[in-house]
């Protein structure tokens, strides 16, 4: 089935089975791979993308559902390499990833978050993002979120 | 350190083979002496890390510098997110005189000769490659300073290198200019190595190397990598500890769409489709039955492993501590604990690329242990080691996981089977129910205590099943020893300055697959033993920290730095302040891989909850190499041991691992982030471990902290408050 969508801007077609998750359209057909498989039951957050601007587990997700819409990954998320966005900027300031293999999706949830709700309280950032790191960069995320916030508002 | 000690037992023929510098593309052979890893083996063998003191080291890096004067570094050692590459470059930098971020530190692939024998693990890979680094990156200063000099018509001694140029007087030049130029290069005689009070960065807290590419999303895992005409396996695992086919049928799976094959080799049975989703889609179509013989439950495992049983192997013994114990048992103050199984967890899943041909294959596995690999590989193919290409991208984590046994094995075959290459990973569910475990452990704990309260003497027993069997796939040093010195040795021995103390490790057999698992013994024997001393100096009414000092008198190593960590801190977490209603302390100190970490807890009950209100960590690792990365490194291992001490448990019933998701098992969130302090103190000249040791104190800290606040003593995790 012939599916289209934007992805990081960029309109774009698909034919492929419309039950398929789109985290798998995403890293094997699209090849962008920063958003990554973690469990594959919408549990742990590591495949978060945003549709529509909404942070999505894409794993759990058919690609029909999202045609027409707007998916944003984190190759999506800042202008260029040199212009990042606040939450990736904070996220080097604040040295937050070790393997960072999770990173991506905390990334992506954490943007959405900042969007919704320009200065989170930890208790905020708590609520809002369940994802799991299981190299315990928790404190520093919570850090880097609060610094995204500062840089964020800043800007405007 | 100095030169003339790694000269010694310098065999040029074989340092030929070793190492190698690239200069302007040629292939250098590099000094590489083996004496500093030879000094390397003999400590991991004082500290009793015995897949190190077995191996036969050979340390494999190069480095080349490349024509925009950067300098490549080839890692031995992989980058789980321990952040060995930034601490490498760090190293480098310091006898090569450019800034680290110019050196590019990646890991190496097996045929290039460049891999460690040794693995990645045991919190030892930045500390383990302290001078050998800085002596090969010297030996190539010198290189570059002689061919300069021959070129210039001056003294080497007058040319001086910084920022990756070499300067004397109004010559200049860079350093990838001249090591294009040059073409012969005379290889010096180790170079002595600068002092540490010398260093420009090493000590500093700096920004790591890789995190610019994990925030991007450019960091590759080997789930993000591939081969030319790739296809997708998706692999049939037993649910069950035990489970054999029974029957199959892979009918419907082999008509589903996109389905080039299904693999069927006795017990090896896998789907290969074009995509992920039409490999998993048919797999689920598969009809399988189990053989479950053993039916294993979780009060069989509790049995088994239980002081008393199996082989009995004293690993301390310094006084009569047995005999003072045995004559007064009414007397004695004794107490049990246990540690539960657990799993590692880790966000990326193990996963294989293979391509087989004829008699050569190339795999890429996210793995702490090319070599390894290499070995199992080979011996499955039935080819030579030196047709086994490793490659290893980023490492989605691993805690000793991905020290044995990936999917790198089952990939290889699968790829053989289609002539194709494959990539294979794990589902959650079996990367949870098809695993290594952390084993549970049974700790008694004995002490006679003396009319004025002091400890007479002191005796710990530890059940525990054997991590080295598993490692090395062979009983032998069980055999030899007695003991299995990876779960058992470390942490299981007093560092206190008891008079009468004696320890012994009771060897049980277990059904279940075990793995190392960060820390390794240390985790289980530092709750044990810390929660013990809690409970002895709040049966002695005496301050717990005081309590350990007093018995950290002696003027040896550990007792002299243990001594200063604690003493610290007692001043980093207020210790000596009051206390506000409601909020409960608690400490705990271990020593291992050489270094000492302790830790101050303070928590409140909310509602039935515990509630983790602040962390202050004290870690003594000798030279700090790093700052930011070990903050980083203790950060992470105390939510870590939060999570294990609160929520973490692996159990098995009919024999299965009644784990399957990562809602079964849960671990450590946003929500439980305590403030947390970390400070490095330097009590000695070396390097040592930073990855496992802050992992030690934190459960016994917790269990400390709720004796402190309820009276009640905490003797099995995860913690339960009944």
């Amino acid at each position: 089935m012939k599916i289209d969508f934007t992805i990081n801007g960029k309109p774009i077609s698909v034919d492929i089975d419309p039950a398929m998750p789109l985290l798998w359209v995403v890293r094997d057909e699209l090849k962008l791979t920063a958003t990554k498989f973690g469990c594959g039951m919408a549990m742990c957050g590591a495949c978060t993308l945003h549709i529509d601007g909404e942070a999505t587990r894409s794993c759990s997700v058919p690609v029909e559902s999202i045609a027409g819409k707007n998916i944003t990954t984190l190759e999506g998320l800042s202008e260029s390499t040199e212009k990042l966005h606040p939450i990736q900027q904070a996220w080097i300031e604040e040295q937050v990833p070790q393997c960072g293999y999770c990173q991506s999706g905390f990334m992506m949830a954490a943007a959405k978050l900042l969007k919704e709700n320009p200065n989170p309280s930890e208790a905020d950032i708590a609520n809002s993002i369940t994802n799991i790191c299981r190299c315990g960069t928790q404190p520093r995320i919570i850090k880097a979120i609060k610094r995204a916030a500062e840089i964020s508002n800043q800007k405007i | 350190m100095s030169a003339d000690n790694t000269k010694k037992g310098f065999s040029r023929r074989k340092f030929l083979q070793r190492g190698a510098i690239v200069l302007g593309g040629t292939v250098v052979a590099s000094y590489l002496g083996c004496s500093p890893m030879r000094r390397f083996t003999a400590q991991k063998a004082e500290s009793m890390d015995l897949p190190a003191m077995m191996s036969s080291l050979q340390p494999n890096f190069w480095f080349e510098v490349l024509p925009d004067n950067t300098i490549a570094l080839k890692s031995p050692k992989i980058e789980i997110g321990q952040g060995v590459f930034t601490g490498l470059a760090m190293l480098a930098a310091e006898e090569l005189d450019v800034p680290y971020e110019q050196i590019k530190v990646e890991h190496s692939v097996t045929t290039s000769g460049l891999y460690d024998e040794m693995n990645t693990g045991g919190s030892n890979s930045t500390s383990s490659l302290y001078e050998p680094v800085r002596e090969v990156a010297a030996t190539m200063r010198e290189m570059l300073k002689a061919a300069a000099a021959k070129k210039w018509g001056v003294k080497a001694s007058e040319i001086k290198t910084e920022n990756g140029t070499l300067i004397s007087g109004n010559n200049k030049m860079t350093y990838a200019e001249i090591a294009k130029e040059n073409k012969n290069w005379d290889i010096p005689k180790t170079p002595e190595l600068r002092p540490k009070s010398a260093f420009k960065v090493v000590g500093k807290a700096v920004k790591r190397t890789d995190l610019k590419a994990k925030v991007m999303g450019t960091a590759k895992y080997t789930l993000d990598s591939e081969l030319p005409e790739m296809l997708y396996a998706v692999l049939l695992q037993s649910p069950y500890l035990d489970g054999t086919i029974k029957t199959l049928d892979t009918k419907e799976a082999e008509k589903s769409a996109g389905v080039v094959k299904v693999v069927r080799e006795g017990e090896l049975v896998a789907v290969v489709a074009k995509t992920f989703y039409a490999a998993d889609s048919a797999f689920k179509k598969i009809q399988v039955e189990w053989n479950t013989p053993n039916k294993v439950q979780q009060a069989d495992l509790i049995k088994l492993v239980t002081v008393g049983n199996g082989k009995e192997v004293n690993v301390q013994k310094e006084g009569n501590a047995k005999s003072i114990i045995e004559d007064n048992k009414a007397s004695v103050f004794r107490q049990e604990y246990r540690t539960p199984m657990a799993a590692h967890a880790q966000m990326e899943v193990n996963a294989a690329i293979a391509h087989v041909e004829a008699d050569k294959a190339v795999i890429i596995a996210g793995t702490q242990g090319p070599k390894i690999v290499i070995d199992t590989v080979s011996k499955a193919l039935d080819i030579s080691k030196d047709k086994v290409e490793v490659h290893t991208p980023y490492v989605g984590g691993g805690f000793g996981r991905k020290a044995v046994k990936g999917l790198y094995v089952e990939a290889a075959l699968i790829s053989k089977a289609v002539g194709k290459p494959i990539k294979l990973y794990n589902s959650r569910q079996q990367e949870f129910q098809n695993s290594l475990y952390r084993p549970n452990t049974h700790h008694v704990l004995q002490a006679k205590i003396a009319q004025n309260g002091e400890i007479e003497a002191i005796m710990h027993d530890q059940s525990t099943p054997d991590m080295l069997k598993n490692l090395m796939g062979t009983d032998l040093p069980n055999k030899i020893l007695g003991a299995d010195f990876i779960s058992a040795g470390h942490g299981a021995s007093f560092m206190y300055n008891f008079k009468n103390k004696s320890v012994s490790v009771w060897n049980a057999e277990v059904p279940i697959p075990i793995g190392i698992w960060r820390g390794v013994g240390m985790f289980p024997n530092t709750f044990a033993i810390e929660s013990f001393m809690n409970e002895l100096a709040h049966q002695t009414k005496k301050d717990p920290i005081a309590f350990r000092i007093g018995l950290l008198q002696n003027d040896d190593k550990i007792s002299v730095r243990g001594r200063k960590v604690l003493e610290a801190l007692i001043e980093k977490s207020g210790w000596t302040t009051p206390k506000t209603e409601g909020i409960g302390r608690g400490i705990a100190i271990g020593n291992d891989r050489k270094s000492i970490a302790a830790a101050a807890i303070e928590l409140a009950i909310v509602e039935g909850k515990i509630v983790i209100k602040k962390v202050t960590q004290v870690l003594d690792c000798g030279v700090s190499i790093n700052p930011e990365g070990i903050k980083q490194q203790i950060e992470g291992a105390t939510m870590m041991g939060i999570g294990a001490a609160l929520y973490e448990e692996v159990t098995v019933k009919d024999g299965q691992i009644e784990q399957a998701y990562f809602s079964q098992y849960p671990m450590v969130t946003l929500a439980d982030v305590p403030e947390i302090q970390c400070f490095i103190l330097e009590g000695d000249d070396v390097p040592y471990g930073v990855g496992e040791p802050p992992l030690a104190p934190i459960a016994p800290a917790i269990a400390g902290a709720i004796l402190d606040l309820t009276g009640k003593a905490v003797r099995s995790l995860p913690i339960r408050l009944s």
